[in-house]
């Protein structure tokens, strides 16, 4: 930019200064072009408010708007997430919206091409093939999978229209893959979910357990603020119990590795030293704790027939002591590789009554054939010392997703649940018939499909249409050859929803373009309740607009237009109101939209007034009851929350001779998920072009495979060829290796095994085995 | 933009700059790149044949040894706290070879008040564990580059590279053992190493605030963009470390906002803070 001399900077402020005199007494008059122009300049730019596109910790970025364009982004101080600061996906998110091959026409696939179509027409196909499945198979024949990146009201109108409208529970959400053992783990110890604590717990706590979570990647502002508390308070330790060496490891005060799976182990040694020292709370568990046993060998959901349900039976303290007799420090030990000393020091950590002790973990916990059990147990052990629901003593399940909370969660998108509650409540499907105006029998009171199952019914032709949005199932779904195979096969009517092509755009039958984040109004739910109202700040590429609307066209073009009688511009504000009547509750209660406009953010329940940050506590949290004492787990009909006994089992396919290796997949800081927004990032692209695996030096030597060679990854599902990479951004123990699944060219999830946790139909893409092979040039 | 045309340049901020800032068409900043990387890599190539001729540019690496050579510019660097603001007059500070510039320092921003990229090479070990503040925290010659390190503004957050990208073609580059050479590949990588762009892209930013404007002539210049992780001026505004165009000539004078105020909002340039 030219830098004006000073007199002529002096000229234009004088005639800035004039202008605006004139223009505030005569609106509307131009005064010369230059002082229009200037006026006008100063006017355009603008900086908004909005949570990040990206992660599901949810900072608050303030966004410049210019001349119809995002041109810049800073930390929003006012948010009291992140205070200020971002990450690097933050900083440069607006750049995602500007990749030249935008998707802004519909399309409809014709001779096997994609062919650009005026929207309405495409619009009129995908509810012409929906309504035809419908009548040749059957309600159940077409499903919608979604996205913890829906924003509330697209997860809202899509739950309205396929449960209340079509009468289906083929809802699912991508969210399964990432948080369901998070929420089945809050259900069956709580049965609430989503945390009881908040983001000033890290501001409280003395010491910090990361379970298998490098939040220095995944949850980097979170992590910035332990690092910055470490700082304030020197005492503060970060212990990192992790399956590799990562850079959250050599922030961390202490690092210990352990085997995958064998967090169960570990998890039920350290409640062994918990009681064999003493250091129970006793009257916080007398008064507020239930032991329950749920069953065992419970399998893997490996085949198409599988099926599985819990139940919970009551215990005794002495059945708990039996149980945990299994797990002393030394067979943890034998088990997991970690030191029976580094056992008892965890223990001793949680134990002491002078530490506030919070937990985090994600997807390393959740993404566990075993995940809800790892959910119980680590709530096991903060309820054995009562250090739960206080400042700083906090069991704290992270999300990854921006709305896996607030729309998967809060709204319901999976096939079990409601806006408030499940299907198979009576009550639950009552309520939400009268707010929807519907039949109370329009909505079924049976579950149908979870994800895995959702696409393997696809696989079979039991499925015949299904409607993508927000989201690259043909990335990320495990064992993914299967699947794409199955969307690829005759008979099937795909229609993805997205802002740029991605493999899942490849299998479409239908191509809609979608607004992306800032070029439509929405909200966002982050992993601490609070929920993040945008506007819409810019306008979107050529016929693009939001999932909201998209699925409102369809639904009118179906005849459900008495569904969603709000008209464009007004439509998020009556979807809000009419969203909220299902939480009007003092566990629940959402804040109104006036004040989520106003606000960076606000958590729920809202109630006169006020934001909850404890749930639980009766001090706190106006849905306690404080007659039951200091604390009130009221989302269990005894008020108490639950203890579970929850074995160690292995999982279903562990190093072998042929397959020696174990793989462990996941991201890396500079990319979201499969890459399709952030690979068109300059600066992000540049930093992580492609994927890569994390070999340990020595099995590296053992291999012969040298930093930066290309090297053969095979599993018994198939198999890439990708770059090694040693002592690079992590270091995996020998044993094993680590791939980030962003890169699109190089599928890993060709390799990973569908297995999934059976109580929350999440499968673990933390652990299959494979073997390594150099390729020789 | 072609995907290629992202390759060209020396310097390894050359393999982002074309695409974030806007400007000249992508064909003529193609062809003004490619005549300016030709004339760079002949220069780069007649700087090393002719080191040993030459070897005053450069900063010997490795070969600085502070107890026996006081640099003099560096008296005081290594404080930074509101009570200890010693820093060395700025005209002191100049490193012939690498002597920052308001041109680099926008180039490795994405826009006004981005956080910088990485703009040298960093070993395995430093990229695995963010302990930037080594050399960030409180400045001072780094010998490896050849030159004096920027002082974080904000030292109290310590995971750097949340924020600041690196680009992959700087990451695990050894230190040198000895020589110009392997030093100069700190941070001068082979320009066909980076990955060239996923896809073209449209991103335009917006135009950098104005430097010395000012209320009246000669009163005290306004500052041009916010103080949010950037309230520390001296970081950035004093030291041999600082950008030469910004570089206060009074450092000593420490309460900066005592004279220089935010430029007003509505002053028709620099929009964004």
């Amino acid at each position: 930019m030219t830098t004006p001399d000073r007199r002529a900077f002096l000229k234009r402020m004088a005639m800035a200064a004039a202008a605006g005199s004139a223009a505030s007494l005569m609106p509307g008059i131009v005064f010369g072009r230059e002082v229009a122009e200037l006026t006008e300049r100063g006017q355009e730019l603008t900086w908004r408010k909005t949570p990040c596109r990206f992660c599901g910790v949810g900072c608050g970025l303030l966004v410049a708007i210019q001349d119809g364009r995002a041109v810049a982004v800073r930390g929003d101080p006012d948010s009291s997430v992140n205070r200020g600061l971002a990450c690097v996906k933050g900083y440069h998110s607006v750049q995602a919206l500007y990749g030249q091959d935008r998707i802004t026409r519909a399309q409809i696939r014709r001779d096997g091409r994609l062919v650009d179509v005026p929207i309405d027409e495409a619009l009129d196909v995908v509810a012409e093939r929906l309504r035809q499945t419908v009548d040749e198979y059957g309600k159940d024949s077409v499903a919608m999978y979604g996205s913890g990146q829906w924003t509330i009201p697209d997860g809202y109108v899509a739950s309205k229209l396929f449960k209340g409208g079509l009468g289906t529970n083929n809802l699912e959400a991508n969210a399964r893959l990432c948080m369901a053992s998070a929420v089945t783990g809050f259900l069956s110890t709580f049965g609430l979910d989503e945390p009881m604590g908040c983001y000033e717990d890290i501001d409280n706590a003395d010491v910090f357990v990361l379970w298998g979570n490098n939040m220095a990647e995944m949850h980097p502002v979170l992590f910035s603020r332990m690092l910055e508390q470490r700082g304030q308070r020197p005492h503060v330790q970060i212990v990192d119990l992790a399956t590799r060496t990562t850079r959250t490891s050599y922030a961390a005060t202490r690092s210990i590795l352990f085997t995958p799976q064998s967090d169960l182990a570990v998890a039920n040694a350290i409640c062994h030293e918990i009681v064999r020292n003493g250091w129970v709370d006793r009257d916080f568990v007398d008064n507020h704790v239930a032991f329950k046993r749920g069953k065992t060998d419970i399998g893997f959901g490996l085949s198409d027939d599988f099926r599985f349900v819990d139940e919970a039976s009551d215990a005794t303290w002495e059945d708990y002591i039996d149980f945990l007799s299994d797990y002393t420090p030394e067979r943890a030990a034998n088990i997991s590789g970690v030191a029976a000393s580094d056992i008892r020091w965890l223990a001793s950590i949680y134990g002491d009554p002078s530490l506030r002790v919070t937990s985090f973990w994600c997807v390393g916990v959740n993404q566990h054939t075993r995940g809800t059990w790892m959910n119980n147990l680590i709530y096991n052990i903060h309820l054995l010392v009562g250090k739960i629901a206080t400042p700083g003593n906090s069991p704290f399940s992270l999300t990854g997703q921006p709305s896996a909370c607030g729309t998967v969660g809060e709204v319901g998108t999976l096939t079990h649940k409601l806006p408030h509650g499940v299907v198979t409540n009576p009550e639950d499907r009552q309520l939400a018939a009268e707010i929807w105006g519907v039949p109370v029998e329009n909505i079924p009171s049976a579950p149908t499909h979870h994800t895995m199952s959702m696409f393997r019914a696809m696989d079979r032709g039991e499925i015949r249409f299904m409607w993508i949005q927000v989201t690259n199932p043909m990335v990320t779904l495990p064992d993914l050859n299967r699947y794409r195979e199955g969307a690829e096969k005759d008979g099937r009517f795909i229609v993805v929803s997205d802002v740029y092509p991605t493999p899942t755009t490849e299998v479409a039958d239908v191509v809609l373009p979608a607004a992306l984040w800032i070029e439509r109004e929405g909200m966002f739910g982050n992993s601490e309740r609070r929920t993040q109202h945008f506007d819409k700040m810019l306008d979107p590429p050529g016929d693009a607009m939001s999932d909201t609307w998209q699925i409102i066209e369809v639904a009118r073009r179906l005849g459900y237009g008495d569904l969603f009688p709000w008209d464009e511009e007004s439509h998020i504000e009556g979807i809000w109101t009419e969203y909220t009547r299902f939480h009007d509750n003092p566990g629940h209660r959402m804040a109104p939209l006036s004040l989520l406009k106003e606000r960076p953010g606000v958590m729920w329940p809202f109630v006169d007034g006020e934001e909850t940050k404890w749930r639980f506590n009766t001090a706190l949290d106006p849905a306690a009851d404080e007659e039951r004492g200091a604390f009130d787990f009221y989302g269990k009909p005894d008020h108490r929350a639950w203890i579970w006994l929850r074995p160690y089992e292995a999982p279903p396919e562990w190093p072998d001779e042929e397959y020696p290796f174990w793989l462990d997949t996941g991201r890396v800081l500079e990319h979201w998920h499969t890459g399709s927004m952030t690979r068109r990032i300059p600066t992000l692209h540049q930093a992580v072009p492609h994927a890569y695996v994390e070999v340990h030096p020595a099995d590296a030597e053992a291999l012969g495979i040298r930093d930066g060679e290309t090297a053969r990854l095979v599993s018994r599902r198939g198999s890439v060829e990708l770059q090694a990479r040693i002592d690079y951004r992590g270091r995996p123990p020998r044993g094993k290796v680590f791939v980030p699944f962003f890169d699109d060219s190089i599928l890993i999830n060709e390799l990973t095994l569908d297995a999934y946790c059976p109580i929350s139909a999440q499968p673990d893409y933390k652990k299959c085995a494979v073997r390594v092979e150099r390729i020789r040039s | 933009m072609k995907p290629d045309e992202g390759r060209f340049g020396e310097l390894l901020d050359h393999h982002f700059s074309d695409a974030l800032h806007h400007g000249p068409p992508a064909r003529v900043i193609g062809i003004g790149a490619a005549t300016t990387l030709m004339v760079a890599l002949v220069l780069m190539i007649g700087s090393l044949l002719t080191r040993e001729a030459r070897e005053p540019e450069h900063p010997p690496p490795l070969r600085l040894d502070v107890a026996e050579q006081p640099m003099t510019f560096e008296s005081g660097v290594f404080r930074l706290s509101s009570t200890e603001l010693g820093v060395a007059p700025a005209a002191l500070g100049d490193s012939a070879a690498h002597a920052r510039t308001l041109e680099m320092y926008r180039r490795i921003r994405a826009y006004p008040g981005a956080p910088p990229r990485v703009s040298h090479g960093l070993t395995d070990e430093e990229f695995r564990t963010n302990r930037c503040n080594v050399c960030h925290l409180r400045g001072g010659y780094v010998a490896r580059f050849g030159t004096y390190a920027p002082v974080a503004p904000h030292p109290e957050f310590g995971s750097c590279l949340q924020c600041h990208a690196v680009a992959d073609t700087l990451v695990g580059i050894p230190l040198p053992a000895a020589g110009t050479v392997e030093s100069c590949r700190q941070c001068h990588v082979d320009p066909d190493a980076a990955a060239p762009m996923f896809v073209a892209h449209d991103w335009v930013s917006t135009e950098w605030p104005g430097v010395g404007r000012r209320a009246m002539p000669e009163s005290p210049p306004w500052i041009p963009h916010d103080a949010q992780l950037r309230s520390n001026c001296l970081a950035c505004h004093s030291g041999p470390g600082a950008v030469r165009e910004i570089r206060t000539d009074h450092p000593e004078r420490a309460n900066c906002m005592q004279c220089h105020l935010f430029a007003p909002e509505d002053d028709g340039e620099g929009d964004v803070r």
